[in-house]
């Protein structure tokens, strides 16, 4: 039975576990689960995942939720995937564990919140909030910064001094095009002191073409 | 060179390295580093740990911080930790990650801010914050129905249906000892509902003892400083017209 992948490819840690499989020819059925029609909300869909979240994966019977949990599932389970996505080496695999990890109360919550407060609330249906856009700017902000200084200062062109990509990047690159949605100037004002994290995204953009653009071309329109 | 644990026992991730080490007989230094005395600011703690949080590990020269990616990295480069606290198994572990990762934004994010808010700020230097505290409580107390009807579900003694306890257990159980701090009645309203997570803390501590306790003497001692303070506060309040009769004569 095929690996099922429940997403919606407005959700950034969605579209992080499609371009992994993608990228790394696991055979699967992406079933679209489109949040601004509340499709997350229903009974079936809390079969699957009772936190009613995306993205959530059925593979024969068992059922997985939370995207740095899925990814690490896949690059363990699915035969082929090259160790750079998820190393075997304890120290390489722990650092990945714990940018995966600072990235949820940081770089996704700022993000996540910042986007939905200032430009998507209107379409899904919820009311804007200052206030909580304002808070969560200052976390994207710090969160860009620490991606800069720390995260990509060593030699490398991944996070963490690597020079092929792991799915830190693909989660975190996928989190930043959220910032796509944004007016040109909001994003620059956010991105264009960041000249690592610039060249860091291409970098993770061309490793993983044409399913990075191809999967992202609902951040476009 | 032995590994180096940069900790705050008031700190609910640290707790669970801490009692992890010592569980398991790994040989370590305990660095205390105070969050109340701002001794997570210092450049010095900067060199260890960047983001200035707790825990932090330094093993050799190799440098590690997120409670979770710790726990994993002990459990995985130590010889002699029994497997239950980090199966080998593919989906068990998937499960596992999968808790740790809904803990962040969801238990450790609620309780965390909760308790912070409404009582210990002082006690690390800072002002209470209501607002923030009301926009936490909702978050714990879904955390709590979620942890107690879907994450205890089924026959296990511990998370995810295991009968041994994993780094999961230990994370999000120190994490709840937390709100040992709050007024009882407070406790009470929260954790009261909810009986299997009453059960999972109880089995939690006597799975990890002695260690589970002693490594809490701090938080204890601060949950007693409070309620002393709290008792206090009450009796002056009584003694409140006792009070302003006094006054006249000392104008």
């Amino acid at each position: 039975m095929k690996l099922k992948v429940y997403a919606d490819r407005m959700s950034q840690p969605s579209r992080a576990v499609i371009i992994f499989c993608k990228v790394n020819v696991i055979d699967y059925e992406e079933i679209k689960v489109l949040i601004s029609k509340g499709q997350h909300l229903t009974s079936e869909f809390a079969e699957i995942n009772p936190m009613k979240r995306l993205p959530a994966i059925v593979d024969g019977r068992f059922k997985l939720f939370e995207s740095h949990a899925i990814l690490i599932y896949l690059a363990c389970a699915f035969p082929g995937v090259a160790d750079h996505w998820y190393p075997a080496d304890v120290a390489k695999r722990s650092r990945i564990h714990s940018v995966l990890d600072w990235h949820h109360s940081n770089l996704r919550r700022g993000a996540d919140t910042y986007v939905s407060n200032a430009t998507i609330a209107p379409v899904v249906g919820r009311p804007l909030n200052p206030q909580a856009a304002a808070e969560a700017e200052t976390l994207l902000s710090s969160s860009l910064s620490k991606l800069e200084s720390f995260w990509l200062k060593d030699a490398g062109r991944f996070l963490l001094g690597g020079n092929q990509p792991s799915i830190a990047d693909l989660s975190l690159v996928c989190e930043i095009m959220e910032l796509e949605v944004l007016d040109e100037k909001d994003r620059a004002r956010f991105l264009g002191p960041h000249k690592k994290v610039q060249r860091w995204i291409e970098n993770t953009r061309s490793a993983t073409n044409p399913h990075f653009d191809e999967v992202h071309e609902v951040c476009r329109h | 060179m032995t590994l180096k644990i940069y900790a705050d026992r008031m700190s609910q991730p640290s707790r669970a390295v801490i009692i992890f080490c010592k569980m398991n007989g790994i040989d370590y230094e305990e660095i205390k580093v105070h969050i109340s005395k701002g001794q997570h600011l210092t450049s010095e703690f900067a060199e260890i740990n960047p983001m200035k949080q707790l825990p932090a590990i330094a093993d050799g020269r190799f440098k590690l911080f997120e409670s979770h990616a710790i726990l994993i990295y002990l459990a995985s480069a130590f010889p002699g930790v029994a497997d239950h606290w980090y199966p080998a198994d593919v989906s068990r572990r998937s499960r596992i990650h999968s808790v740790l990762d809904w803990h962040h934004s969801n238990l450790r994010r609620g309780a965390a801010t909760y308790v912070f808010n409404t009582t210990i700020a002082p006690v690390l230097g800072r002002p209470l914050n209501p607002q923030a505290a009301a926009v936490a409580e909702p978050i714990l107390s879904s955390a709590l129905s979620k942890l107690e009807s879907f994450w205890l579900k089924g026959n296990g003694r511990f998370l995810l249906g295991g009968n041994q306890p994993s780094i999961a257990d230990l994370s999000l159980v120190c994490a709840i000892m937390q709100l040992e701090v709050l007024d009882e009645k407070e406790r009470a309203r929260l954790l009261g509902p909810h009986k299997k997570i009453q059960q999972w803390i109880e089995i939690t501590r006597n799975a990890t003892s002695p260690h589970f306790d002693e490594v809490h003497k701090v938080l204890m001692k601060a949950k007693e400083k409070l309620q002393n303070q709290r008792l206090k506060a009450a009796k002056n309040e009584e003694g409140g017209s006792d009070m302003k009769k006094a006054l006249p004569s000392r104008l």
